[in-house]
């Protein structure tokens, strides 16, 4: 006899988790996916200098997490509780896991960025107090840099892991959620890697690393898009609840948000600049900053689609 | 007659029970002796009996007062249930000639045993009280970040904007069970239609009750293992 009696009303009104947390997830997916991305290139290259990509790929992971965590205190029902889930610890919960992940990771963004900006900070004569801080560290850059490499795929894994316990919706709780978000996470944290070592820092738009993370953006944009299709095709062939919340994508304007912004913009923007343009608009600077800003829209669509439609479409 | 009563033997039960278990479980809190096994716990079930409820709301009202919520806030809600059949018929229609089904069900935390929000809680304010089994909050601890709003299956938890955390039912623990009180919905429903009790005493009122009747629990597919039991208005015949 379960199952003869169930109610529909509840009493949070409204979804739980609005847009502050999508942008933190998108946030802490740029910060993470461009940190590990530069760290990877520089240990798969042997490089011993700072490139402008892993100066930029520094400043951008600091600067976002910190932002992610100002959205993530400011979505807090009274952000004045904020010490209490850096006091309070229940190992099993994820989030609390990702809170003593983000207290190793954060601090470690400011190494990197010590360390990676180290010829700016000497220039100014403001931040001299920096320069003895720095010497003492650079010992320990090796371990550090390995370190903040596995944190920043955590963090990216940890945005997933969080939001796919939530039984109670099928679109979140899907066990590729984390890999998704590492594999998206990685592709618009390096294009925002990307352009701010162009703009910011001088790199060579057809230098080594670039051309290595070109190379690189098809087969992790093509992961995306099949974790994507995963999460699709196991609502549409799944149980009743799967089901119905397959109607997200077809139905809504959560639906228009996935096809035009996650699909269209995030997925068919870099395709066709660099496929379907002329050989010398697509090695433009244009056309670099275009799908580099498409990359990274795509994915804060992606986060919105998954968090909205997700909370949206409950069992 | 048996019905009406039955409140009462209940009460007088339970605050027999309080006593002598508090008698049993305060030394036993002093001594070294390893936690008791989970047979000597209690487990308190509620039980709703939609045959009885009307309607009237009045487990509400009670409930707002009992926990000195914000003004018309409460812990439980009731949903009104369209009939089965003829929903059109239904429509419009005053409740003196109404033949439409009138169905209510409870809305509040199920107190699910294995509860999603006592797992996801990154403070542990949302836990387990360890006498009595039941899952209620420490609001020192709650930071207000929703995630048991979000994680729990029958939304059934909210913030309280007076104290801007997270609430949930839990049968009054904090302010009805410590003063050896049943829940404030159970006592004020004029009807009979919430049972409350230790369904790991054998002797109880809800233990006797859930062997003969049959009761449902909300989705239980979640593997949640809800604390609440429902009877539901059966079609004859069915």
């Amino acid at each position: 006899m379960d199952g003869t009696m169930d109610f529909t009303i509840g009493l949070s009104n409204g979804i739980a988790w609005p847009w502050p947390i999508a942008v933190y997830l998108f946030f802490a997916g740029i910060s993470g996916g461009a940190l590990a991305t530069a760290i990877f290139i520089r240990f798969y290259k042997k490089q011993t200098t700072n490139t402008p990509l892993y100066k930029a790929a520094a400043l951008i992971s600091f600067v976002t997490i910190s932002l992610g965590m100002l959205c993530l205190v400011l979505d807090l029902t009274n952000p004045l509780f904020f010490w209490r889930i850096l006091v309070f610890y229940n190992l099993n919960s994820v989030m609390s896991i990702g809170v003593i992940a983000l207290t190793a990771y954060i601090p470690l963004t400011v190494v990197i960025c010590l360390y990676a900006l180290e010829e700016e900070i000497r220039s100014i004569p403001a931040l001299s107090m920096l320069v003895p801080i720095i010497d003492k560290l650079r010992s320990v850059r090796q371990p550090a840099e390995t370190a903040v490499f596995v944190l920043a795929l955590a963090v990216c894994a940890y945005t997933g892991f969080l939001i796919s316990a939530l039984i109670r919706f099928p679109i979140i709780n899907t066990s590729v959620l984390p890999a998704l978000f590492i594999a998206s996470g990685i592709s618009a944290g390096a294009a925002a890697a990307k352009m701010l070592a162009v703009s910011l820092f001088k790199a060579d738009r057809h230098g080594h690393d670039m051309k290595l993370l070109h190379g690189a953006e098809w087969p992790i944009m093509f992961a995306e898009i099949m974790f994507i299709f995963m999460i699709i095709m196991s609502l549409m062939t799944g149980n009743a609840g799967a089901q119905s919340a397959f109607e997200a994508f077809h139905t809504g304007s959560w639906a228009a948000v996935f096809w035009l912004g996650v699909v269209g913009l995030g997925f068919g923007g870099p395709l066709l600049l660099n496929f379907a343009t002329s050989k010398a608009f697509r090695h433009s600077a244009n056309a670099f900053y275009a799908a580099g800003i498409c990359a990274v829209s795509g994915m804060m669509c992606l986060r919105l689609f998954i968090l909205y439609a997700g909370q949206n479409f409950a069992i | 007659m048996e019905d009406a009563v039955s409140e009462n033997r209940e009460r007088r039960r339970f605050l027999k029970c309080l006593g002598a278990s508090s008698l049993i479980i305060a030394p036993l809190g002093c001594s070294s002796v390893k936690e008791e096994s989970d047979s000597n716990k209690p487990h308190y079930v509620m039980v709703f009996d939609q045959n009885k409820c009307t309607g009237c709301g009045e487990c509400k009202d009670s409930c707002n007062v009992a926990n000195n919520l914000p003004d018309g806030k409460s812990r439980v809600l009731l949903e009104q249930l369209s009939g089965d059949s003829n929903d059109a018929q239904c429509l419009d229609k005053g409740t003196e000639d109404n033949l439409c089904d009138r169905k209510y069900v409870r809305v509040s935390c199920q107190q699910c045993q294995n509860a999603p929000c006592v797992t996801v809680c990154p403070t542990g304010a949302a836990h387990r009280d360890k006498k009595t089994g039941i899952v209620t909050m420490d609001a020192s601890k709650c930071a207000g970040c929703k995630y048991c709003i979000a994680a729990c299956p029958y939304d059934a938890r909210f913030i309280n904007n007076e104290t801007d955390v997270a609430d949930n039912c839990d049968f009054c623990l904090n302010s009805k069970l410590v003063k050896g009180e049943l829940p404030a919905c159970v006592t004020q429903c004029r009807y009979d239609a919430l049972i409350f009790g230790d369904m790991n005493d054998p002797t109880s009122y809800v233990s006797k009750l859930l062997k003969v009747k049959d009761a449902v629990r909300i989705k239980p597919g979640f593997g949640t293992q809800p604390s609440l039991r429902y009877i539901p208005i059966v079609k004859v015949g069915v």
